[in-house]
């Protein structure tokens, strides 16, 4: 086992090599750094000159991409005073400087993944939670009222895009209950600032943002595992657990489960990286303080390094999971074995 | 149950990550659509991150209601009368007060003013902006509250300089230890000030929190705490300052005013020196063959029906400009906006030769379609324009070609083919100002500004060159006495016209929302704090 695992370790390398490579080649095609400096009109074009020569801009795509690989710091950058560079490289532990913030990029990157695994993984756990319960209930009443009206509910809720999912939490549970003089859910931020981060106040400003992130996946997710429930539950060897006079309880949850919940594991596998990743849409509308509200904002401004680092988090992200969900299998499938 | 367990308790232990805090005092919320980059003058352009940093750090003048400037860290502001101001107009003494001091007591003098020059032009620090400063002669003090700046040439926008001043005292030993303060701490986490408010602290991507200067040279605001939150989607944005969540807000669409007075708040309009407009190429190189004709180019501005736009679209809050530089003194007020006037466009193509002789509905000329590229961002209100120009420049028959970039394509310059930059357009919309607004100097319409591959810095993207208006804007920009410089405006806003190489599309005025239990605010297009320390709280 622990030979397969060095061994994945070892192909992951040439492997985010080459997603490196690529993602810093399709960031140069998104836009100019330097085109507005976040302002309303174009940089004065002296000042663009100047600054692209001073950020290193001005090389070829394939030095810039080796200084963020390996740094600068044994290249000349200032011919004048014989100036080496100060980058070590992402090789090195040095993901860059934000163009934008003129921030370190680990230190924006390391700011965000706290608030995001908050939010991502509490909409995880309700999602998992409440639609594992609604799933299997389902299978196991199947064509029930409760079955239908679900399988109604969910095709409506999955339907919906989650910015429309948002504006209609927010107009109904905030800005409704305002009108209606009734206590409302915040629609932006992660606390009050007059109150101060609170267990409550985080809380109270998770509602919305969490709701919207886990109603459209619960419908997925539960519909997902209403189906798998269905093939294990009509097995043969569930029909000779319950035959063996096994309580109904025990083969669901033990026999049953087991087997339905490796398609889940493969489907939260997925899931994994995107969680550290953060939920561009859903952050960006209620102002969470997380990766995809940074990612977003990053992206506005074409800021490459702070949008390579979040990217290649990603991409070691889904290797480590990958990884992980590899193992679990054999830990839920005896049959299972890496060699 | 067990599995529940354990994830109640991760969720707690994430959840619960900092003691509870009060505000103490009176205490207002201001909300910004963008998070600052910055808190440092020298590395942004962003308009929200130059109006959070005035909070804390002072300049040596600003702006009121009017835009008229006046003294806060100078004793008067500089004139040829007082001889702040030499008679050619190429040196500018500046007084400052006596006893000026940072929040931590040191004191700031001449020496503050010469650090933030050294550090703008230090080659160390890769700054957004070194104008004007790279025309400066040389910066001296002769003594701690005076400063004198020479020109080589005289300099009429000279009031754009010093609008926020450095601490030495702090930062010096940055940029000794590092040869740069590209990433000093205080960029982020200032630790003196000289401004109305201290800087408290900044939580990323949610808010920033600022106490009340004691020290403060202008006296102690009234709000003993301001706090500056980021809400960057314009739904939830809305919905925080109608439930009273902001007290203060800007940059509203047109279509939220409606709303917004519907919820009692108060809505103004602030000239900040923007106006929407059409920028037309006349390139003989790089543009349709049609542009260079004036009256092509005047038959586009007749043919868009802006007025209407205006009032359903924009909700009738705002209206269409006649000059780069409308709601301004600088303005010449005997121009009347291009009417929309159809069968005037008609004659004015069919005098330039531009006919429809094949009959498919667009006008032609040896050979060569009338078909013109129409070029913008992604903004949603300039692409409903496109769509409607579309239709009503095809009525005269004009064809356009509608073509969409991200802004900072669009944006983009010369060098990485930025559309507008490489005159890769017809028609190019967007909202511009003068750069050094209320300063009303451009260089946006000269003909050395023209790019190409030997001046890829050029910023006259209308590749326009007319060497009178070249000889006017060259005459305005020694012209330091006020009276004078209007007038040459208002002859350059006239030939610019006539040339109608840009067109007024609608002002782009910036709508402020005030709650109600904001009092005693008063805005400018520069800046909403310019008069901070007087606002108070209802409550």
């Amino acid at each position: 086992m622990a030979r397969y695992v060095i061994r994945r370790l070892l192909q992951a390398i040439p492997l985010l090599l080459i997603v490196s490579f690529v993602l810093f080649a399709l960031m140069q095609a998104t836009g100019d750094p330097l085109a507005t400096m976040g302002g309303r009109q174009p940089t004065r074009a002296a000042d663009r000159e100047r600054l692209a020569r001073q950020l290193g801009l001005d090389q070829p795509i394939h030095v810039q991409y080796v200084y963020w690989l390996i740094g600068n710091d044994w290249v000349v950058v200032d011919a004048e005073t014989g100036r080496t560079g100060t980058r070590r490289g992402i090789l090195r532990g040095d993901f860059g400087v934000s163009y934008a913030t003129r921030q370190p990029v680990l230190e924006m990157i390391g700011g965000r993944v706290p608030d995001t695994l908050l939010l991502t993984l509490t909409a995880e756990v309700l999602i998992l939670t409440v639609s594992l319960g609604i799933g299997i209930f389902s299978a196991v009443r199947k064509y029930s009222f409760f079955d239908q009206a679900f399988t109604s509910i969910s095709f409506v809720l999955y339907s919906v895009p989650v910015f429309i999912m948002a504006y209609t939490l927010i107009y109904a549970f905030s800005i409704g209950l305002r009108r209606a003089g009734l206590p409302y859910f915040p629609t932006s931020g992660i606390f009050d600032p007059a109150i101060g981060r609170t267990f409550e106040q985080v809380v109270w400003h998770m509602v919305l943002p969490v709701l919207t992130l886990s109603l459209i996946s619960i419908a997925a997710y539960s519909r997902y595992i209403r189906s798998t429930m269905l093939e294990v539950i009509s097995s043969d060897y569930i029909r000779t657990a319950r035959s063996k006079g096994i309580t109904e309880r025990r083969t669901l949850f033990v026999h049953a489960f087991k087997n339905a919940s490796l398609p889940l594991i493969t489907l939260i596998g997925l899931d994994l990286p995107f969680l550290l990743g953060g939920a561009v849409v859903t952050e960006t509308i209620f102002a969470w303080p997380g990766m995809g509200y940074l990612f977003i904002n990053s992206l506005q401004r074409s800021d490459y390094p702070v949008l390579m680092g979040i990217l290649m988090l990603i991409a070691v992200g889904v290797v480590i999971s990958q990884l992980i969900v590899d193992l679990l299998y054999t830990v839920l499938d005896p049959r299972i074995r890496y060699s | 149950m067990r599995f529940f367990r354990i994830a109640l308790v991760v969720l707690a232990l994430m959840a619960v990550m900092a003691a509870p805090m009060q505000a103490q005092g009176k205490s207002a919320t201001v909300s910004w659509p963008q998070e600052p980059d910055t808190l440092s003058p020298l590395y942004t352009s962003m308009t929200f991150a130059g109006y959070t940093y005035q909070l804390y750090l002072s300049g040596a003048w600003a702006f009121d209601a009017d835009l008229t400037p006046f003294p806060v860290l100078v004793s008067e502001i500089p004139s040829v009368d007082n001889g702040g101001i030499n008679a050619d107009g190429t040196v500018f003494t500046l007084k400052l007060k006596e006893g000026l001091t940072w929040s931590d007591g040191d004191a700031l003098d001449s020496a503050d003013f010469l650090f933030t020059y050294e550090m703008i032009m230090a080659e160390g620090n890769a700054v957004g902006s070194r104008t004007p400063y790279d025309r400066f002669v040389s910066i001296e003090a002769p003594d701690a509250t005076t400063v004198v700046i020479t020109f080589a040439e005289p300099y009429a926008p000279w009031l754009s300089l010093f609008g926020a001043v450095l601490p030495e005292h702090v930062l010096r030993p940055v940029f000794e230890a590092e040869g740069s303060i590209d990433t000093a701490d205080f960029n982020r986490n200032p630790t003196v000030s000289s401004g109305p408010y201290v800087f408290e602290t900044w939580e990323v991507g949610s808010f920033m929190r600022f106490q009340a200067n004691p020290a403060y040279v202008l006296g102690q605001p009234k709000i003993d705490t301001l706090v500056v939150t980021f809400i960057p989607d314009e739904v939830a944005y809305v919905a925080a300052l109608i439930n009273g969540d902001s007290d203060l807000g800007t940059f509203v669409a047109f279509s939220d005013v409606p709303a917004l007075e519907e919820a009692g708040l108060t809505v103004e309009v602030i000239p900040s020196g923007y106006n929407e407009g059409w920028y037309l190429n006349t390139s003989a190189e790089r543009a349709h063959p049609a542009m260079t004709d004036v009256n092509v180019r005047k038959a586009i501005a007749m043919a868009f029906d802006r007025d209407d736009f205006n009032a359903t679209l924009n909700y009738g809050a705002t209206f269409t400009p006649h000059s780069f530089w409308e709601n301004t003194p600088y303005a010449n007020p005997d121009i009347d906006p291009y009417p929309f006037d159809p069968a005037m466009a008609a004659q004015l193509l069919d005098e330039a030769g531009w006919v429809d002789s094949n009959g498919d509905g667009t006008r032609d000329k040896d050979g060569v379609e009338l078909v013109l590229r129409f070029v913008t961002n992604t903004r949603g209100i300039r692409v409903d324009l496109q769509a409607i120009a579309q239709q009503q420049l095809a009525a005269v028959g004009i064809g356009t070609e509608l073509i969409n970039f991200p802004s900072d394509q669009f944006f983009a310059g010369y060098a990485e083919g930025g559309p507008i930059s490489t005159g890769q357009y017809d028609i190019a919309e967007l909202s511009t100002a003068p750069a050094t607004f209320p300063d009303p100097n451009t260089v946006r319409f000269l003909c050395s500004e023209i790019p190409s591959d030997e001046n890829p810095v050029g910023a006259n993207d209308n590749y326009y060159c007319d060497p009178e208006l070249d000889a006017l804007f060259e005459q305005q920009s020694s012209t330091t006495d006020l009276a004078e410089r209007i007038a040459i405006f208002h002859q350059i806003d006239q030939k610019m016209f006539d040339a109608a190489i840009w067109i007024g599309i609608w002002h782009d005025a910036d709508v402020w929302i005030t709650g109600s239990d904001l009092q005693n605010v008063a805005l400018n297009g520069v800046t909403p704090f310019w008069d901070v320390q007087n606002w108070d709280v209802a409550s």
